[in-house]
């Protein structure tokens, strides 16, 4: 007893001695180069920097007059990495040689500083030791950079990827600057498509963030561009460096066909090493990469730091620190494109066609980027209001990965990240916060952590979400399913969100109805309750009003994440003779494989399972929750903090349909008209009673 | 004397060294996944410890725990493993939030909160003391029944909840969702920031001049937080327990069956009997545990496994960490609340995936039951141990260590 | 309910499934069998699976082929087994507590790793089912109700049913058996013929937790072929359990699995027939029946005499 005492006792000591500082410093720590989305809308072409003008940058650099100047780089990883920090260093050698050696340009660097917190640390070090010119080579950065910078009026500080030179907050010599990958990125996916016979390209990219997506985003839609019927494999190996699963990537790509491969950050070493010995073509970006394969890679987009440098330089010396921020551009040539002479000469005339193209502003490459989106998401057709930051927590109670409830709340928020931009949208969550008190905690943290959204993602969570929100007025609180904003308890700050699943339901229902031959069709609930209740119900109406003879045998596994017994479910469903199986909640991933293994098509809800059994999952059910979160968001924004309930219909996008191409027309048809009827109201769904 | 001081604080150490052990091999994976780990550990007990609203939730989240674990504590103390108390929190909040939706009507609430938590102490012994009879029988092992009987619980508590005892607002609305209705607020269990408020405490912190951990200790009373009267409900239940075991004849039974049973029966004791009894006492602490995370938290029944929650398996390490004693059950489970609490700030702030903190209690539950070996070990050498090999030895060991009740025996399982 | 399904084909769709189903639990409830034969409780087994179904899985995703999967699994499932042992043998732990450590570890750990290697359900090709085709045209599967019921699973369910008899014979026949036995019913005389009570309950411990990783793997690779966090969902407690039913006997246990399995499948069927009975119920009967079922006749239960006990030479 007292030594459970005396532990407890020393715990606490321990906590105290905790307390004695501020509220934990949450420094981010970026294993490498993040870089920030970019803020701009899609469609604009041009680079509108949100703080400064654009400069425009000479391309030769001007090294006159530089004297005695002393730069110092911090950099997320090495000066040899064949990628994004080797890029910028060289380019200060070129200016170093060209200016008169180190007498005249002294320089300092520092690697691998993926810790931001040292990475802050050497740069005020640069700064305190006399520095000119301390270049800070990662969006990550500029946090630190911005606290720094005050210190050291007559310094000079540079970083990027990004186009906030913090004049806003009042700091005069901060210089920004960004590469504009998605243009030669788009060259060469033009060059690619015309290289490739196979007609099918390989992507290996790091992280789907800041340069390499614009990279990647550019090459796809320069691959469409040149050749609508080429297939883009795009892969991420989830980190910058990992070489090893790059190499992977590559021989993945060239396994499923692929016969030109690109890709981007440090780790492609790997990849171009795999691409050689394959004998498959490379397309670099960032570095010059042709010193490790020069047979292999054929075409690089170069980052030519130099005019940006000399320009930074210059100003320096004038005494100008700040205040402006750079783009690399085809046009002002920071991008440029390298190709081989053994290519195909057609291939590269319209590569070059279109690298002259994009800089004469003919081809808007951003637009294009867009197109894609528009075919595939059709996200584009969304009007996406202009929003001040925001900052969404959401609460749920499985993962972010669970191809169904939880999985289409998150997607949606990465839909609406991508377009604003992590800057104005900051996404935090917490997962299978399956326990409310659990859940209640996290709710207030994050209400007391300032978010401005929070969004409980569960009925359950329902009674602490009152008593939590009227200690946080201007925090919006939103949850569901449910129609209860509160209003008895005299709550003002909760939106409610109710998703009318049995609409997706009954459309399924006629889909099912009409594709199904034996006249059975299967389906794998949960729990009777809630939107899967819904979803029943809807489902059944819909078969029974297309076609009262065909057969709805439902079961439920009595739980969300019996992945086994909704497989042995399915199966079951199939052994009764169903040939068309449906279901909803987590545990379905069982049940959609054995309707793969069977040859029976599924009709998904809620989140895209796809990504499971393509040729499987014939229609799907999807949330979009992107229109309630912009509801959500611009009330919040117009000082209205709750008292709405939002539900997602068919009517307002909040549910869409989407059919597989393998379907039979008539199925679809039939299927859309039923979308219609429900969305003019010409169709009423009762459902029927069950046990 | 000093001696014995330092022997037993290293004991008492012990436990911590297995719990920064389990956190150096968890800073490990912290590290792999990007993240600093002396941050991550701060945020976690900074989260869990160092202000008011975490305070609370630890506190909050202590209360099933502690509940959970006397009854843990009862049934293991009778030589009977529950580990049913999952579904025994189930009926007892099903049972709880019918009973309290029945009642009202004018009712006094502490009226309604009384029979609200007799009637979860009473169905949570009926689904513990069914394992009991079964087992002394049938022959029915308990571990079976009790596994069993948790997911019979569950779907109990969905039949009900799409059914009878669905909010009526939540079929108008056609959203169907499996919960009951709001109990009325007179039935709360009160806060204490409603209780300082009783007793005119409605001076903030910053009139009083109150600073730093002061000021956090101060608002976790006062302010509106959601720690609430369930918390000195339990306490008191522990020691309850304590006098239960220690101090009455039924505990000494208990006890006595759990220690020995064959020397138990030799003694004429009723051991089947008193083995039923035991697990109806676990199961019925755990259904009070449900009772008051309705009463005092949820205030409606809702998914089932959102209301127990894991504290079925979580109780089970909250009471081997006190020693199986009631009154080492509070702070043990006030620690391991803790650790689950700040496990999961540790989470927000640091935005890594939940489940590393999972991983990371595991170790430290695996580490710290592992330390039980070395303190014992080195009791041994400090006190010769008898030999006890004879069932009347025991009996009569027992029937001593009984008139010196209170002292803090271990007793092995 | 429809005319085209006969009684027959439906009670062939419940042994199928019930068979298929049982795949799991046996793995794991023999593996739990031997560990608590010695005297060891491990309820860490749904984290095993965990593991197991991680490992088996990203091991085949990566290599293509479920038999390294397989092998993966065995080995993570053994190397948990080891933290089992070091905690509740070495460090004489207990053991009802120590496995609720090592769950929390596995879950924990098998979600981390996905997360973190994966991030998305994606699907791997594991075992199919054998169709046993002695020529082109015949094929054991084939044959009417018997094909269907017995000749089309994959081979680690057969695997699973013969580890049946081959886990009683080595229990019952042979030396190794024979110690596992005794360290659990008398670790005391087996400490003083020689034989080490410590090797005897680790190696108890690793074998089971091996099979407990395959039986995670068996999801993973053979029935189900991706891996979802948590995806065992507590089979690994319900494994447990069924070592009870079995009395601690391979051949009691392959009775409880596939009476619980059966009945899991009939509630599947009584569901999809729609015989007006409601879905919690349906779900309720496996757990019911099982329960039921070991109450019925009246039986002793046969409890190593040393299980839970951790074993300390002389001083006792």
């Amino acid at each position: 007893m007292k030594k459970v005492l005396l532990m407890l006792a020393l715990i606490l000591m321990l906590a105290l001695v905790a307390c004695g500082g501020d509220e934990p410093a949450v420094e981010e720590v970026v294993e490498e180069p993040v870089v920030a989305e970019p803020t701009d809308a899609p469609e604009e072409v041009e680079v509108e920097p949100t703080e400064a003008a654009v400069e425009d940058v000479e391309a030769e650099a001007d090294v006159e007059g530089l004297d005695s100047i002393r730069i110092a780089i911090v950099m997320p990883s090495t000066i040899n990495d064949l990628a994004w920090s080797q890029a910028l260093y060289d380019s200060l050698l070129r200016l170093q040689e060209k200016a008169g050696g180190e007498d005249a340009i002294e320089l300092a660097y520092s690697e691998n500083m993926f810790n931001v917190t040292d990475a802050a640390a050497a740069i005020r070090d640069y700064a305190a030791d006399g520095y000119n010119v301390v270049i800070a080579h990662g969006t990550q950065y500029g946090t630190s950079l911005f606290e720094i910078a005050p210190d050291f009026p007559e310094t000079t500080f540079a970083y990027g990827t990004s186009t906030n030179t913090g004049a806003d907050e009042g700091i005069e010599n901060i210089f920004a600057y960004e590469a504009r990958a998605e243009e030669g990125g788009y060259v060469n996916g033009v060059l690619a498509a015309g290289l490739s016979e196979s007609g099918i390209i390989g992507v290996v990219g790091p992280v789907e963030a800041g340069d390499a997506k614009l990279y990647i985003d550019g090459f796809v839609a320069g691959a469409m561009a040149a050749n609508p019927n080429i297939q883009v494999n795009v892969s991420y190996t989830g980190s910058f460096g990992d070489t090893a699963l790059a190499a992977e990537a590559a021989n993945t790509h060239i396994a499923a066909g692929a016969d030109v491969l690109t890709g981007s950050a440090q780790q492609v070493v790997g990849a171009i090493s795999v691409a050689e010995e394959q004998g498959v073509v490379w397309m670099g970006t960032q570095s010059d990469q042709s010193s490790l394969a020069p047979e292999t890679v054929v075409a690089s987009q170069l980052y030519d730091w130099d005019g940006i440098l000399s320009g930074i330089l210059q100003k320096n010396q004038a005494g100008e620190y700040g205040n402006s921020a750079y783009a690399l551009t085809l046009a002002n040539n920071g991008l440029v494109m390298d190709f081989a002479d053994s290519l195909d000469a057609d291939a590269i005339a319209a590569a070059e066609e279109a690298a002259a193209a994009i800089a004469a502003g003919d081809i808007d490459v951003m637009a294009a980027i867009a197109g894609e989106v528009m075919e595939t998401d059709d996200e584009a057709m969304m009007e996406y209001p202009e929003i001040a930051p925001v900052r969404v927590a959401l609460v749920m109670p499985s993962t972010t990965t669970d191809l169904a409830w939880s999985q289409s709340m998150y997607d949606s928020l990465v839909v609406l990240q991508e377009y604003y931009g992590e800057d104005n949208f900051e996404i935090v969550f917490s997962e299978n916060m399956f326990n409310v008190t659990d859940a209640a905690a996290a709710i207030r943290d994050y209400a007391a952590d300032g978010y401005n959204i929070i969004i409980a993602h569960g009925a359950q969570y329902g009674s602490s979400l009152f008593e939590i929100a009227p200690d946080f007025p201007e925090t919006s609180f939103a949850w569901g399913t449910t129609t209860n904003v509160g209003e008895a308890e005299g709550v003002t700050n909760v939106f409610a969100y109710d998703p009318r699943l049995e609409q997706g339901g009954y459309v399924s229902g006629v889909l099912a109805a009409s594709l199904t031959e034996s006249g059975i069709i299967g389906l794998v609930g949960p729990v009777d309750a809630g939107d899967a209740k819904l979803h029943v119900d809807g489902f059944v109406a819909g078969v029974r009003d297309t076609n009262p003879d065909v057969q709805v045998n439902v079961s439920f596994t009595g739980s969300f994440g019996d992945t086994a017994l909704a497989a042995e479910a399915a199966s079951t469903h199939i052994a009764a003779g169903a040939d068309v199986l449906t279901g909803s909640a987590q545990q379905v991933v069982g049940a959609v494989g054995v309707a793969e293994n069977a040859g029976v098509p599924w009709m998904g809800v809620q989140s895209d399972q796809t990504s499971l059994a393509p040729d499987t999952v014939v229609a799907t059910v999807l949330y979009d929750w992107v229109p309630t979160l912009l509801g959500i968001i611009t009330s919040n924004q117009a000082g209205e903090y709750g008292g709405l309930v939002y539900q997602l219909t068919l009517e307002n996008g909040g549910q869409k349909m989407v059919y597989a191409d393998s379907l039979p027309a008539e199925a679809v048809e039939a299927a859309q008209a039923a979308e219609a009827g429900i969305i003019d109201g010409s169709i009423e769904i009762v459902a029927e009673p069950r046990n | 004397m000093k001696r014995q001081f330092f022997d037993r604080l290293i004991d008492a150490l012990l436990p911590l060294f297995a719990i920064l052990l389990a956190f150096a091999i968890g800073a490990l994976f912290l590290l792999w996944q990007g993240v600093n780990p002396l941050e991550a550990y701060k945020a976690m007990i900074v989260g869990a410890f160092g202000n008011k609203n975490g305070l609370a939730d630890t506190l909050v989240k202590a209360v099933p725990l502690m509940l959970v674990a006397l009854g843990i504590a009862i049934a293991f103390r009778g030589g009977m493993i529950n580990i049913g108390a999952e579904g025994q929190i189930i009926v007892g909040a099903l049972f709880t939030s019918w009973v309290g939706l029945q009642l009202g009507g004018g009712l006094p609430g502490w009226f309604i909160i009384i029979i609200g938590l007799i009637s979860g102490a009473f169905m949570g012994g009926i689904w513990g003391l069914i394992p009991g009879f079964l087992k002394a029988k049938l022959g029915v092992n308990e571990i079976l029944s009790t596994i069993m009987m948790n997911q019979i619980a569950i779907q109990i508590g969905f039949f009900l909840l799409r059914g009878p005892m669905i909010d009526p607002a939540e079929v108008a609305a056609g959203t169907n969702i499996p919960q009951s209705a709001r109990l009325e607020r007179i039935a709360d269990m009160p806060r204490f920031t409603d209780m300082a408020k009783w007793f005119g405490f409605t001076e903030s912190a910053k009139n009083l001049g109150l600073e730093g951990f002061t000021k956090e200790i101060y608002g976790l009373f006062v302010d509106p937080t959601r720690f609430h009267s369930g918390f000195i409900f339990a306490v008191v239940m522990a020691v309850l327990v304590y006098i239960l075991l220690w101090r009455t004849t039924i505990g000494y039974r208990i006890r006595a069956v759990g220690l020995n049973r064959h020397a138990a029966r030799y003694a004429g004791m009723n051991v089947k009997q008193t083995m039923v009894m035991s697990m109806t006492l676990s199961g019925a602490f755990a259904g009070l545990a449900g009772a008051v995370e309705i009463l005092g938290l949820h205030h409606r029944m809702f998914e089932p496994v959102a209301v127990s929650a894991g504290y079925g398996f979580a109780g089970i390490v909250a009471a081997l960490f006190g020693k199986l004693h009631p009154l080492g059950i509070i702070p043990s489970s006030i620690l391991f609340g803790g650790l689950l609490v700040g496990g999961d700030k540790m989470q927000r702030a640091m935005q890594i995936p939940q489940v590393l903190i999972v991983a990371i209690l595991g170790l430290v539950v695996l580490f710290v039951v592992s330390t039980d070996y070395l303190v014992k070990k080195r009791q041994n050498r400090r006190v010769s141990v008898t030999d006890g090999d004879d069932d009347l030895a025991i009996v009569e060991k027992m029937k001593e260590s009984l008139k010196e009740a209170g002292a803090d025996e271990e007793v092995d399982a | 309910m429809s005319e085209n399904l006969t009684m027959a084909a439906i009670i062939l769709g419940i042994l199928h499934s019930g068979i298929r189903l049982a795949t799991p639990y046996l793995f794991a409830s023999i593996g739990e069998t031997i560990s608590q034969r010695a005297g060891v409780l491990n309820l860490g087994v749904e984290g095993i699976m965990l593991m197991g179904a991680f490992f088996g899985f990203y091991a085949t995703m990566q290599t293509d082929n479920p038999w390294i999967g397989l092998l993966a699994a065995l080995i993570v499932g053994a190397m948990m087994g080891l933290l089992m042992a070091i905690a509740s043998i070495t460090f004489q732990a207990q053991q009802g507590i120590s496995g609720i450590g090592l769950f929390m570890f596995g879950a924990g750990v098998s979600s981390l790793l996905f997360k973190t290697m994966v991030g998305n359900v994606v699907s791997v090709n594991g075992f199919s089912e054998l169709t046993f085709c002695v020529s082109d045209m015949l094929c054991l599967s084939e044959i009417p109700v018997l094909g269907d019921i017995f000749f089309s699973h994959s081979i680690v369910t057969y695997a699973a049913f013969a580890l049946v008899p081959f886990a009683a014979w080595m229990l019952n026949e042979t030396t190794w058996g024979l110690n596992v036995r005794s360290v659990g019913q008398n670790p005391e005389a087996v400490d003083s013929l020689g034989v080490s009570v410590t090797a005897v309950r680790y190696a108890a411990v690793m074998v089971g937790s091996a099979l407990a990783g395959i039986a995670g793997a068996s999801l993973s690779i053979s029935l189900l072929g991706l891996f979802q966090e948590n995806m065992t969902n507590g089979m690994g407690f319900i494994a447990v359990a069924l070592v009870y039913f079995g009395s601690w006997k391979p051949r009691g246990v392959l009775l409880g699995a596939l009476l619980f399995s059966t009945i899991n499948a009939l509630q599947l069927w009584v569901q999809v027939l729609d015989l007006n009975i409601p879905s919690d119920v349906a779900v309720m009967l496996p757990y019911l029946l099982t329960i039921i079922a070991l109450a019925l006749p009246f039986r002793r239960s046969m409890q190593p005499a040393a299980l839970t006990k951790p074993f300390k030479r002389g001083e006792n």
